[in-house]
């Protein structure tokens, strides 16, 4: 398992990292790959990410496992699906702060439309829809009366989390469609010949559960298919092409004829959809819909650390989906592989404080190399 | 994809220049307390090229700014081809074949050249809307080589670019279009002389062409004299000057310039820093 770094004494236990890279000796092909890399936007998280996970792997053993994997997803598919969102918006040179809420309103709206007697799949669609018009009213108020991202989603984050509240009445509900069905099934067994009848309890979750975030594999699915599409959308389409344009030079934009107001718009209202689409996920995997902002509030924070470690710049004009994709899977293989180490949960939030530090020191040197080295 | 700069085709005679393309009456616009533009009239013939003047500050760009839509006037009325135009947006304007180099370029650094040369008139794979970047790179090339602009590669994002190359990267722009209209809100400032001889020529040709109408900004007085049919001079919100190149002078510009220079001086004895 160690003999990942040739030569090497022993798989260095403190400062791992650094040991990995050293493969100054031979300098052709490993080389030539991390030049590759660093080349690329998400160059620098990529690097961090699998270094970090080189060395999860090698001092812990139940790192590298599919069940230690499971336990990976939900922390690292929500923060992906957020951070595609988010960074649509921080490319206009742009934050929305709101998602929080978004998180949280858009399972309480489907709980109350759904306990109206609409149906899960209408109720989830007009939860969507009203935070899709919460991203209309961000968007506008950013571009159209041109108050500041910050101070606008900062009043939309609260306003929305304690109208949630108020919705809610500060009570915990059971989400809909998201309950666990048990059920008895006479299962036959042949014991020696003799054929005997045991009852066993199967847990069934619906079809709807398991679509909307209750299968295990059902955020991740939704987290690739939605950072690939969204990746798609910013790297070839002229959506993508006014974002950047927007972010790198608004005035410039503006007198080339791109219609600044409605990409902007439009960024915000992607942003609250995927918030929405998360904190419904959310909702269906717990199966309990919990009117407590903390937890959304926390999430915001991480979401935006993804994407900015993940080679996002919070001033604009420069971004990618699947850096924060990277920069998410990087918090969420920190967070992992730190519990699995045995770190006592008080020193966790440390950590994950200097490694974001690290790794941003890191994406600003890459950074720096990357347009240097001219190959660009 | 119509072909935008092609050259040496059966162009229209440059007419007698009887009809104006472009006609503005009266135009005024303030910014707050400024009064940046008082009354202007100001025309513009078929195949001609305007130079329009004044000091920094004149309100020169303010009136190209109006004219490609992308600002409103307070007060007055436009006039295309005789009949009433209102342009709604810069889109509007373009569609109607007007194209505008503005002062400040607005290239988006972050992005590549041909992204920039193509902005807002993206070409796309056609039931799709996914960029057609081979293409327009293809494009960009022809286009850049057609106007004799030399840029090394045009898949590095302009920001890589010497003040002159994006300067001709933004002529270039307006000039790969079918626009017959064309507004350049000083092209040659950022230009060593012989990126500006190439702008020049350029121009040039487009007036041999007699396809394209011009409005230019420009500062260097032999400039105008070589490039232009007729100046049109902006002072105190208002054209004070308008005539044909032939019937004035490099002395008699500088006059103008001289005397308005020296009633400032008065107007604020104390104060003796010249503006910028
Ligand atoms: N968007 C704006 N907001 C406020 N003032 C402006 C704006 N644009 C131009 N001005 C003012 O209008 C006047 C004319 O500016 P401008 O048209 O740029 O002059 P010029 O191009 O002739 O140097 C200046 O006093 C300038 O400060
Ligand atoms: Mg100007």
């Amino acid at each position: 398992m160690a003999s990942v770094t040739q030569g090497s004494p022993s798989p260095s236990p403190a400062s791992g990292g650094g040991g990995l890279v050293s493969t100054d000796a031979k300098p052709s092909p490993a080389r030539q790959v991390l030049e590759r890399l660093v080349s690329l936007r998400e160059g620098s998280i990529i690097v961090v990410a699998i270094v970090v996970a080189v060395y999860f792997a090698i001092n812990t053993s139940s790192f590298l496992t599919g069940e230690n994997f499971k336990t990976l997803l939900p922390y690292f598919a929500p923060l992906a699906i957020l951070g595609a969102g988010e960074v649509f918006v921080m490319i206009l040179g742009e934050i929305d702060l709101s998602i929080a809420a978004m998180y949280l309103f858009a399972p309480i709206v489907f709980f109350k439309l759904d306990s109206a007697g609409l149906g899960l799949v209408p109720s989830v669609l007009l939860a969507l829809i009203a935070c899709m018009a919460v991203g209309v009213v961000n968007g506008a108020f950013v571009s159209i009366v041109g108050v500041s991202s910050f101070v606008t989603t900062l009043g939309m984050l609260f306003t929305f989390e304690g109208l949630s509240l108020i919705i809610a009445k500060g009570q915990p509900n059971p989400t809909p469609g998201a309950q666990v069905h048990q059920t008895t099934v006479q299962v036959h067994h042949i014991v020696n010949g003799h054929n005997i009848v045991l009852p066993e309890k199967v847990n069934h979750i619906g079809t709807f559960a398991k679509i909307f975030g209750g299968g295990v594999y059902s955020e991740l699915i939704w987290a690739i298919v939605i950072v690939l599409a969204l990746q798609v959308v910013l790297t070839f389409t002229r959506w993508g092409l006014y974002t950047v344009a927007i972010g790198s030079n608004k005035i410039g934009a503006a007198e080339a004829g791109v219609k600044v107001k409605l990409v902007t718009i439009r960024n915000f209202v992607l942003c609250a959809l995927t918030a929405g689409l998360v904190g419904i996920f959310e909702a269906v995997r717990s199966q309990t819909i919990q009117p407590d902002p903390s937890g959304p509030n926390e999430i915001l924070l991480l979401a935006i650390a993804g994407a900015v470690i993940g080679g996002t710049l919070l001033s604009g004009g420069s971004g990618t989906v699947v850096g924060a994709l990277i920069g998410a899977l990087f918090l969420g293989i920190l967070k992992d592989g730190l519990i699995l180490q045995g770190v006592q949960a008080n020193y966790l939030l440390f950590y994950t404080g200097l490694a974001i530090v690290v790794a941003m020191t890191a994406n600003v040197y890459v950074g720096r190399a990357r347009r240097g080295s001219g190959s660009g | 994809m119509a072909e935008p700069g092609t050259p040496l085709q059966g162009a229209p005679t440059p007419s007698a220049a009887s009809e104006d393309v472009l006609r503005v009456e009266h135009i005024g616009k303030r910014f707050g307390p400024v009064t940046a533009l008082k009354d202007v009239n100001l025309h513009l013939k078929k195949g001609e090229v305007l130079g329009l003047l004044g000091d920094n500050g004149a309100g020169k760009s303010t009136l190209i700014k109006i004219l490609c839509g992308f600002q409103k006037p307070d007060t007055g009325r436009m006039f295309l081809r005789g009949e009433p135009y209102e342009p709604k947006s810069v889109d509007d304007a373009r569609a109607k074949g007007i194209e505008t180099v503005y002062q400040d370029l607005a290239l988006i650094d972050e992005l590549s050249v041909f992204h920039n040369l193509f902005l807002r008139k993206e070409r796309v794979h056609k039931p799709l809307p996914l960029l057609a970047n081979r293409q327009m790179k293809r494009e960009a090339r022809t286009a850049l080589d057609e106007i004799g602009i030399n840029i090394p590669r045009i898949d590095v994002a302009v920001a890589r670019l010497s003040g002159g190359q994006r300067q001709a990267i933004a002529v270039a722009r307006t000039v790969n279009s079918d626009a017959d209209i064309i507004l350049l809100d000083e092209p040659l400032a950022a230009m060593g002389a012989k990126e500006g001889a190439m702008i020049l020529d350029l121009v040039a040709r487009l007036k041999e062409e007699g396809r394209v109408s011009i409005i230019m900004i420009l500062h260097n007085y032999v400039h105008v004299l070589e490039a232009c049919d007729r100046v049109s001079m902006i002072q105190d919100g208002a054209i004070a000057l308008d005539k044909p190149t032939a019937e004035t002078s490099v002395e008699e510009l500088t006059d103008i310039v001289v005397n308005e220079y020296k009633r400032a001086r008065m107007a604020n004895h104390e104060d003796t820093a010249p503006a910028t």
